[in-house]
């Protein structure tokens, strides 16, 4: 048996989530009604018993470092387990923030070497999925390989947003030799794109870091630097992976992927896939259960504990802590923590951040979209930032970004109209 | 704040809540969806700020050993914290079992001399309320009374099911009846009891019997200085089906002081099988809920009616349930019926079954005490094949098989 520990990036923002994003990195943005979406990777790596663990933290770290909290939620306190959160730090030789996501892994190979692992698994806490990363291992380590990433096969037009390789057919549908490598290219050849999961030996892993920090260059990205010229001089393969995996890295696939947990047989199995949260984070243990009043209407839904529903909610995710007042009406849309929608209010296709308020009679989300001309990555989506109180009588067009922490009285108009940005 | 010890009595067994408590002790019996009884007595201490708890336990233990754990749910580990269970030691004859209330803290002393508080508070287990200790701590202590108990008042006509204390204006105690024929008063106690540590060291060992409210208190009212705290707010004994289903649906009402929000309770969400590895609930598009209370992980695709439901509760198409109790992992089949119903864990009701139906013509024949409200009870991991008709007041016990039904109807008052 390999001894094999993982590291995880988790410290990025992405600029197209907006709002989103502000005060916390990606890998900490709710997720499904009551995960954030660092639990499904943390969750996979608990079920496939890979139990010491580092999470490379950066932008707004303080809502990662308390949802990992000592990492007792993926089981991973014990005598031969461990997870931390590894922020950038000042040492004698070095101060850099982390560049990129090698320089990240190479500024902690001193945490890695206290484990002594055989195999170092590199993760990205950014990503909704499903996977038994033993399986990779026990691929990485038939095929005797320096290096395994992961790929999905995507359709061809989308296909220059993603690290694409071209893999031979040594394993069929299990995978292959790497033969080419391009991080995000402008005219893709293939379809087969990086989930950006590496398995790497580790002196392998320590000997590309020391050759791309010796060398000239500014950046440092597995994607991007150290896996296109890994094709050429070392045993590079590729697993495939069929199952579901979300990119979400625009708000329209964001909400997507939220909206495909609402039908009978969705593609993420929450109950089979046993995802795992910190329930201390945002006090999930002190929540009752749902009180659903007799004027509630709530259809093709997902819920959590802490709520109360006096309204209509239909095809949305709710959060713990949501109120939905009586004559309010709820639809295609994501609520998040603790977030209050009071009376005679119209919701539609809108993702509400944590803490809102929306006072009474407001209209959100859904009419006509923002001009064509500029087309959008919304797909139509509104949002409203974190902690954001909403006056009386607000009408919000589609694609709308309203920011974080704005009080009723900075809203100076009663009317946004489609696509603006407050 | 004098420091002050609690001790929690949960042997009880519980008996008239019949099959709810036949496989475990009164105090871990579900309630409210995701808790356990004993869940608001131990929230109650943690939300006093006492940090030792000692939890006494005889009667099938092993669910509500299990429940409590470290005691991590309600903030009782650490450095000067603690919840320890004490179960009855085995001495040397069969008689060292607990004998009753007095007698379970007889057996703990140790415990308490370990600890050298100033008070020990008594509690009990089985009750459902909110209350902050530290008030009658206080009273305790002002007062500077060797025991302090809290009563509530009750309807003259229920006083008869209580220990009964009769006070002279300050509030002393002069006077006690243990469930009296004919009460002399309707304050009732709650059996919580503050004492001076060593006066109830003295007390026990000087008892006349083994039972609080029976031997120890009487004992020592004309002698001691006993005073009566005086609570005013929601107090359940959920001891009965009745009582316990009531309980239930005055989370419901807006109009009741059981206020689940404001209580701040809580319970071991780690525990195998609950919450801790739960997603939310999926509600379908073809379902219909109304005042009612969801816990996570459920999946509803029928009609949800004034009912409590817990934890991984599946409700097929087209069925429908209401004023009832489910509680975990439970599945109703496809158009099946419920209607005043308390259903125990992991049971499978198959397609086409209507339970409780019919009219209230007679109580249960087998324990006429324990049913006769019109409720109707079914045991743990029962398996209920399809198309059964089964009427009021019926009890089905736990582990029953579809092979053990000789007909496809149970007429009101059944027991199998």
């Amino acid at each position: 048996m390999k001894r094999i520990m993982a590291m995880i990036l988790a410290g990025g923002r992405v600029d197209e989530l907006k709002v989103l994003t502000l005060s916390r990195p990606k890998s900490t943005v709710p997720f499904g009604g009551m995960y954030r979406i660092i639990d499904f990777p943390l969750s996979n790596l608990m079920h496939a018993g890979i139990e010491k663990v580092g999470v490379l933290s950066q932008y707004h770290s303080a809502s990662l470092v308390r949802h990992i909290g000592v990492g007792s939620s993926w089981d991973m306190v014990g005598r031969d387990r461990g997870m931390m959160v590894l922020p950038p730090f000042k040492s004698a030789v070095n101060s850099n923030w982390y560049r990129g996501t090698a320089d990240a892994v190479y500024q902690n190979l001193d945490f890695i070497d206290q484990f002594a692992p055989d195999l170092v698994l590199i993760l990205s806490g950014d990503h909704v999925y499903h996977m038994d990363y033993r399986e990779l291992v026990d691929y990485h380590v038939r095929k005797g390989a320096d290096l395994t990433a992961v790929f999905k096969e995507v359709p061809i037009e989308a296909a220059h947003r993603f690290g694409i390789a071209t893999i031979d057919n040594e394993d069929g549908q299990v995978g292959g030799r790497l033969i080419a490598y391009h991080e995000k290219p402008q005219h893709p050849e293939a379809a087969w794109a990086s989930l950006t999961i590496y398995l790497f030996n580790t002196n392998v892993l320590k000997q590309v870091l020391a050759q791309l920090m010796a060398s000239q260059t500014n950046s440092y990205e597995f994607g991007h630097d150290i896996l296109p010229a890994m094709v050429h001089s070392h045993k590079v393969y590729g697993f495939k992976f069929d199952g579901y995996w979300a990119y979400s890295r625009t708000i329209g696939e964001f909400w997507q992927a939220n909206m495909d947990l609402l039908c009978e047989q969705p593609p993420i199995n929450l109950h089979r896939w046993q995802v795992r949260t910190n329930l201390d984070h945002r006090n999930l243990r002190d929540r009752t259960p749902t009180v659903i009043a007799e004027t509630a209407e709530v259809h093709n839904s997902v819920i959590y504990n802490g709520c109360h529903i006096a309204g209509r909610v239909t095809d949305s995710i709710i959060f713990p802590g949501v109120t939905v007042e009586a004559g309010a009406s709820v639809s295609h849309s994501i609520v998040m923590f603790d977030t209050t929608i009071k009376r005679n209010c119209m919701i539609h296709k809108t993702i509400l951040d944590t803490d809102v308020v929306v006072s009474e009679n407001c209209q959100i989300g859904g009419g006509a979209q923002a001009d064509a001309i500029q087309p959008s990555d919304m797909d139509g989506v509104t949002v409203i930032g974190q902690a954001t109180i909403l006056p009386t009588d607000m009408m919000i067009g589609s694609e709308c970004v309203i920011s974080s922490y704005q009080k009723a009285t900075q809203f100076s108009s009663k009317i946004i109209p489609a696509g603006r940005v407050v | 704040m004098k420091n002050t010890l609690a001790m929690l009595l949960a042997g009880g067994v519980g008996s008239r809540l019949n099959v709810l408590a036949r496989l475990r002790a009164k105090p871990a019996v579900p309630f409210g969806g995701i808790y356990r009884i004993i869940d608001f007595t131990l929230s109650n201490v943690m939300n006093s700020g006492l940090n030792h708890v000692g939890v006494l336990t005889q009667y099938k233990p092993y669910s509500l050993m299990k429940h409590i754990g470290t005691g991590a749910p309600w903030d009782f580990v650490g450095r000067k914290r603690g919840a320890k269970i004490l179960p009855p030691k085995t001495g040397e004859k069969d008689s060292d079992w607990y004998r009753g209330t007095a007698d379970a803290i007889a057996q703990s002393l140790d415990y308490i001399y370990r600890h050298q508080p100033n008070f020990v508070l008594v509690l009990s287990g089985d009750h459902i309320y909110y209350m902050d200790y530290r008030a009658i701590i206080s009273f305790h202590d002002q007062t500077n009374a060797d025991i302090t108990i809290a009563v509530r008042e009750v309807p003259i006509e229920n006083a008869h099911q209580f220990g009964i204390a009769i006070t002279d204006s300050q509030n002393q105690i002069i006077d006690w009846e243990e469930k009296p024929q004919r009460p002399k008063s309707n304050l009732a106690s709650m059996g919580i009891y503050v004492f001076k540590t060593d006066f109830l060291i003295h007390a026990l060992e000087n008892r006349s019997g083994h039972d609080f409210g029976k031997n120890v208190i009487p004992d020592n009212i004309s002698s001691h200085k006993v005073m009566a705290f005086r609570f005013q707010g929601y107090w359940q004994d959920v001891g009965t089906i009745q009582s316990y289903w009531e309980a239930n649906m005055d989370i419901l009402s807006p109009q009741s002081d059981l206020k689940l929000r404001d209580w701040k309770c809580r319970t071991n969400l780690e525990e195998e099988g609950l919450l801790g590895d739960r997603p939310p609930s999926y509600i379908a598009a073809c379902a219909s809920i109304s005042n009612s209370i969801i816990s996570p992980s459920c999946r509803i695709e029928g009609e949800v009616v004034h009912s409590i439901l817990s934890p991984g509760v599946v409700i097929r198409k087209g069925a429908l349930v209401q004023d009832s109790v489910i509680m975990h992992d439970t599945v109703i089949g496809e158009n099946c019926r419920l209607d005043h119903v308390i259903v125990d864990k992991d049971v499978i009701i198959e397609p086409d079954c209507q339970i409780g139906i019919g009219a209230n013509t007679c109580a249960n024949q087998k324990f006429p005490t324990h049913l006769s409200s019109g409720l109707t009870v079914i045991g743990k991991n029962s398996h209920l094949p399809a198309g059964m008709e089964i009427g009021r007041n019926c009890i089905i016990n736990a582990l029953t098989q579809p092979e053990s039904f000789d007909s496809r109807q149970l007429k009101c008052g059944a027991t199998i």
